[in-house]
């Protein structure tokens, strides 16, 4: 990553579009799971999204390796995508927004104690 | 047998890791052979969020290998920390199974 690329993100531009370009060569049900992925994943993006793009990457492999096996959408992920994104998002130690608010609430509620117990 | 999802939840990790540890195999082959052994909810979906986490865990070996038709497919083999693993979860599920049958049987 360059830093121009830090800088303005073109990289992660290149990689969306390199990523779009791969689910249009999907069959319509599988285009359709993509989109919902996509959804379902963005809240476990950090600032930038960066940690988003190998879970993407993984997860379009898997519709890629799948469709080419020509199974259905329903036998591939059922119909719990939002629990499929987790277990993806969530076995990646991606360190959301949310984890961030409560490590900063432990933080604060330890500092209070700390202080109170003197 | 329907609705065990809850139930493998904790064990679906392992069974994926006994089948791993008989041959190198990739995704769809592991759900298919959990399908045959009767658990048939079991999407590759899921076996596909635990090779994943195996794979970050650093259990088991990758390799990409060219398939007739469509993309590369990933390969799984164990590797040794996936086999200490592996017989970490015959050890827990031994203990575990033998208590729940002492309980059936009364408490003896």
């Amino acid at each position: 990553m360059s830093f121009w690329e830090t800088i303005t993100g073109s990289d992660l531009t290149r990689q969306w579009k390199a990523f779009d370009a791969r689910a249009r060569a999907l069959p319509a049900g599988y285009r359709a799971a993509w989109e919902q992925i996509k959804g379902n994943l963005i809240p476990y993006g950090d600032f930038t999204g960066r940690n988003l793009t190998p879970i993407l990457d993984a997860a379009l492999g898997l519709l890629e390796e799948a469709s080419a096996d020509g199974q259905g959408i329903q036998e591939v992920l059922g119909d719990d995508i939002p629990g499929f994104c987790a277990a993806l998002a969530g076995g990646a130690g991606a360190r959301t927004y949310r984890d961030r608010w409560r490590a900063q609430l432990n933080d604060n509620v330890a500092r209070r104690l700390g202080r109170l117990g003197g | 047998m329907e609705d065990l999802t809850e139930m493998l939840k904790g064990t679906l990790e392992g069974c994926v890791l006994e089948i791993i540890g008989g041959e190198e195999t990739y995704g769809y082959a592991i759900t298919r052979r959990l399908n045959e052994l009767g658990f048939a909810d079991v999407i590759e979906g899921t076996v596909y969020t635990i090779l994943l986490r195996l794979e970050r865990n650093a259990l088991v070996q990758v390799t990409k290998r060219p398939s007739e038709v469509g993309p590369p497919r990933k390969f799984y083999a164990l590797n040794d920390a996936g086999r200490a693993e592996l017989a970490t979860f015959w050890a827990k599920w031994q203990y575990v199974s033998s208590r729940i049958d002492r309980l059936r049987e009364g408490g003896k």
